[in-house]
């Protein structure tokens, strides 16, 4: 059991490691929350009864002078605990940034990409600045995770999260594994038509603007759109993710819990979708 | 007179649980020196309290459960909205009634360097939204 989408912005050890990481957590997020032990972090996987989770950084150092967390850190992380999947950030704007992605790839040994178009100020079908990455990506047959839809960070614009300019993605890049997270919120229907269209398009429910997890998750995959939508066409292709620290893991997995699903359904959202898109579910294949 | 404040880090587990902190406060107050007076335990969060009651766990239990049913999880709560002091919206308003309905302090009297307490009663740091790392405060006054 995965959560594909949480972001370390308390975890007090990293934060003596570097301590403009508080800063940031603060001044761009918004985060304000007292930093926390990993311990406390893991007891939420815990608690929600999950065993491992994906942490994601955010690079903007080209484009806005910040990042949220290193590669370098990201990996330093993970070797606190096999609980934690580090995914890389590079900032497209970077001539870079191709390069930067191989290296936390082959050599810091994380495990997807994530962009942020939105805090990055890029459209991801820009074929100048990011079409560059996605053949990285390609090559090195990794998942790139997309934030899509509202951003609540003051500095990001939510123009370039629209999921429709992801089409052109995973259309030119057809073994590209693309997750469109935040289930493309306020654009919920574009997100799932090209996960409709597109087999490697992944979608993950972190979403919760407001009211709270269950009456929004409700809301978005029975109101916005049916339930037999995630029951039968996408049961493939959604995947669990909280947008921790925004929402404590365990309550966007009691979200999707009570949404009527069924257990194989739930099980794909919470486990074989993360392992496939991660490559584990073929690994273990190949190994056996 | 002499004051002493001690901040108690306390590691909750659970979503909703009870710890017992009694020896914490009972530790405090030898370290303290103080012979005579008043300890006072109060939690530092708005999603927590302090709890005094029997330490059997079917009472925990009960305690727990019948928070629960006075502010239960879902509601149409006011506090249900995004909040950019916090960079997140507050869903956790059954967290924060729970603090207010259980109390938040609890004050015991200290004689001949011990704590004055009924036999059977313990004190509880109360996780209303856990797992997380918590501060309660042991604020001890006397001589």
């Amino acid at each position: 059991m995965i959560d594909f989408h949480t972001h370390p912005l308390l975890v007090r050890e990293m934060f003596e490691r570097d301590p403009d990481l508080a800063r940031i957590a603060r001044d761009v997020f918004y985060i304000r929350n007292n930093p926390q032990p990993l311990e406390t972090f893991l007891l939420e996987l815990d608690v929600a009864g999950l065993e491992r989770a994906v942490i994601l950084p955010i690079d903007c150092s080209s484009s806005r002078g910040f990042r949220i967390y290193s590669n370098e850190l990201i990996a330093e992380l993970c070797g606190l605990s096999d609980r934690l999947i580090g995914f890389a950030s590079v900032d497209p704007h970077s001539r870079a940034a191709g390069r930067e992605l191989e290296r936390a790839i082959r050599g810091l040994g994380l495990q997807g990409l994530k962009l942020s178009p939105s805090s990055q100020g890029f459209y991801p079908n820009d074929r100048e600045l990011a079409y560059p990455v996605y053949e990285v990506a390609s090559e090195l047959g990794i998942p790139v995770l997309f934030h899509a839809g509202l951003s609540w960070e003051p500095g990001a614009r939510m123009k370039y999260g629209q999921p429709i300019y992801l089409e052109d993605v995973a259309a030119d890049f057809p073994d590209l594994r693309l997750v469109v997270a935040h289930f493309g919120w306020p654009w919920v229907l574009e997100a799932v038509a090209l996960a409709l269209k597109y087999p490697s398009v992944y979608i993950d429910t972190s979403c919760l603007y407001f009211d709270n997890p269950t009456d929004f998750l409700a809301f978005v995959m029975t109101r916005q759109i049916p339930l037999s939508v995630a029951e039968r066409s996408l049961r493939n292709q959604i995947v669990f993710g909280s947008n921790y620290p925004r929402v404590e893991i365990k309550n966007m997995a009691r979200a999707v819990r009570r949404l009527g699903l069924s257990d194989g359904c739930l099980d794909l959202i919470f486990r074989a979708n993360a392992e496939r898109l991660l490559g584990h579910a073929g690994r273990q294949e190949a190994a056996r | 007179m002499k004051i002493e404040l001690k901040r108690l880090e306390i590691q909750t587990r659970r979503d909703q649980e009870l710890v017992d902190v009694t020896p914490l406060v009972e530790e405090a107050i030898a370290a303290s020196g103080v012979t005579r007076g008043l300890v006072n335990v109060l939690t530092m969060h708005t999603s927590s309290g302090i709890i005094v009651t029997e330490g059997l766990e079917c009472l925990e239990r009960d305690v727990l459960a019948h928070l629960e049913r006075l502010a239960p999880e879902q509601g149409e709560y006011w506090h249900n909205r995004y909040l950019d002091i916090d960079g997140r919206l507050g869903f956790n308003a059954s967290a924060h009634l729970r603090s207010i309905l259980g109390g938040v302090s609890a004050t015991f009297p200290i004689e001949d360097g011990r704590i004055v307490k009924g036999s059977r009663q313990r004190i509880y740091f109360a996780e209303y939204d856990g797992p997380l790392s918590r501060t309660c405060c042991v604020q001890i006054l006397g001589e």
